[in-house]
């Protein structure tokens, strides 16, 4: 029918496993276009066609339809709450979303009694978190270097994602608790579900079994 | 006020130009006759109402999304957000003693805030039609017949229609504590695959509902779909579901029912839809460009029990849609 499926992809190296997972299911990317700058990447098998984009903003692309699938992190969709379908977990990308303060601090009241101040990345799944919690706090929405927030006094605590640790361990700062747990997830825009049903649903068994075979991971 | 202000609109708003108004004109003359020809009479609900219109009848989701204000007497005012629950108070207040059935259609605006910087409009226009005090196949087949015969009036000939009825998967919730019912609607709607298998052991199901939990999300094709879906039935509900949705296909004609795809596994219109219900789309569209089905309820939370069914189309994706510059 028309052109092929496209796939939004976190770059970096979600993608390169995403990638590693649709050449085991025999959809490679095009040799001719991996190495060039092109935006879009075509599959060899021209079934897919795959858009490296910002991982935050792989979302955007499928709940408006511009791509018809995507991989992304849970914790990002748990940031953008987009209203797609989120039929398959794809296993690798693991991560954690945690508070983290500086070794001995107190948590989760602070001195003095206060209202802690909390710097983060991930705003509404932290708001979330505490008002689950029922712990009263202020965020503070900044964009990198989360670890810095508490050596330099503007924040308690920080929320962010934690892969090894080194890196809190490194700014004097410990894990003091869990917001939640991540790993990547295909999203599937709504609508091209509906009307492309065979090729989505071919798209899911495929990653699903080549999955099982234990390739991408 | 400096001009560079006076040069932009709220977020969401938008000023519509020539070409544009033309476009949404065509589609609401194309509308209207249609309507008429089939007995529709046109209402015009008000644009604010007090706002527990809308909240009585769509729960939290759209309550959260109402543009409100306070009134002079210190009442809560909302834009209407929806025309089937202007139109359902109207039903049953000025339209009581109305010989049933009812035909009422509309075309306007409607206001719904949306989240900062994803691109939706606050003020959208849509059509429909609701057909009140007739519970049969053939008044949900009228609603399936007018959105077919609107689409093909604007020469949108190719477009789907995924119809389902929410009574099919309303059974699978029942019972269920409120935070496991939450969690096994969640996976439903976003059909997520590994999660409905998990809720099904979660819940210690048994295996026939653990079954249908799991192929829920391939519960979607055409007319051999309702024979596999009857199979996988889980009670009198859903049964009914199964035989409402066998006399609705009866019902179409070979050329309406090649738009239709039966999608049993839908549970969006939980809350609010009783029986069919269905999504309108069209191909290079992200989102449905139109929904509808059977509120039986709904009167009755304003005062009036009549069965009812009707249909809302997004004015605004169909005059993009059009091919030719309507003149």
């Amino acid at each position: 029918m028309s052109r092929a499926l496209r796939i939004a992809l976190p770059k970096g190296r979600m993608m390169d496993e995403a990638l590693r997972l649709f050449e085991a299911m025999g959809s490679p990317v095009d040799p001719a276009a991996r190495d060039s700058r092109r935006l879009i990447l075509p599959s060899a098998d021209a079934r897919f066609e795959f858009l490296p984009v910002k991982s935050g903003d792989v979302p955007v692309y499928v709940e408006s339809g511009v791509a018809d699938a995507g991989v992304a992190g849970q914790d990002v969709l748990e940031e953008a709450q987009p209203d797609v379908l989120r039929p398959l977990d794809l296993g690798f990308g693991g991560c954690r979303l945690c508070v983290a303060a500086p070794e001995g601090a107190p948590y989760p009241r602070i001195a003095g009694g206060g209202i802690p101040r909390v710097a983060t990345k991930y705003v509404e799944s932290a708001r979330r978190f505490f008002a689950a919690r029922g712990t009263q706090v202020e965020l503070i929405r900044i964009s990198g270097s989360v670890e810095l927030a508490p050596l330099l006094g503007l924040s308690d605590w920080i929320v962010d994602l934690v892969q090894t640790g080194r890196t809190l361990a490194e700014n004097g700062l410990v894990v003091v608790d869990d917001v939640s747990s991540s790993t990547a997830r295909l999203i599937v825009n709504r609508a091209s579900h509906k009307l492309r049903l065979d090729e989505h649903q071919r798209l899911i068994a495929d990653l699903a079994s080549a999955l099982e075979r234990g390739a991408g991971s | 006020m400096p001009t560079s202000l006076l040069a932009q609109v709220p977020p969401g708003s938008l000023d519509l130009l020539a070409g544009d108004v033309r476009r949404r004109r065509h589609v609401q003359r194309e509308w209207f006759a249609l309507a008429e020809a089939h007995g529709y009479q046109e209402v015009i609900p008000p644009t604010f109402e007090y706002e527990e219109v809308f909240t009585r009848s769509a729960g939290p989701e759209l309550a959260s999304r109402l543009i409100r204000f306070v009134d002079r007497d210190g009442r809560l005012v909302a834009l209407r957000a929806d025309f089937t629950s202007a139109i359902a108070r109207v039903v049953a207040t000025r339209l009581a003693d109305a010989p049933l059935p009812l035909r009422l259609a509309y075309a306007g605006k409607v206001y719904r805030q949306e989240p900062e910087a994803v691109g939706r409009r606050r003020e959208i226009f849509q059509l429909g039609a609701e057909l009140i005090g007739d519970p049969s196949p053939e008044a949900d087949v009228e609603a399936l017949r007018l959105v077919i015969l609107q689409m093909r009036a604007l020469g949108l000939g190719e477009f789907q229609i995924n119809l389902g009825d929410i009574r099919f998967v309303r059974p699978l919730l029942n019972g269920l504590p409120p935070e496991q019912a939450e969690a096994l609607r969640i996976a439903i709607d976003r059909k997520d695959r590994a999660a409905l298998a998990a809720s099904a052991r979660e819940m210690g199901a048994p295996a026939a509902v653990a079954r249908a939990l799991v192929e829920l999300p391939e519960l979607i094709g055409r007319g051999e779909v309702l024979a596999r879906a009857g199979a996988l039935a889980s009670g009198p509900e859903a049964e009914d579901a199964i035989e409402r949705l066998r006399r609705v296909d009866a019902l179409l004609a070979d050329d309406e029912r090649r738009h239709v795809v039966y999608d049993l596994g839908e549970i969006r219109g939980l809350g609010y839809y009783s029986g069919i219900q269905f999504e309108v789309f069209v191909a290079g569209v992200g989102r449905a460009v139109g929904y509808g089905g059977r509120y039986d309820g709904l009167l009755a939370l304003y005062g009036a029990d009549r069965p009812a069914v009707g249909f809302a189309l997004e004015t605004d994706a169909l005059a993009d849609l059009l091919a030719v510059e309507p003149s």
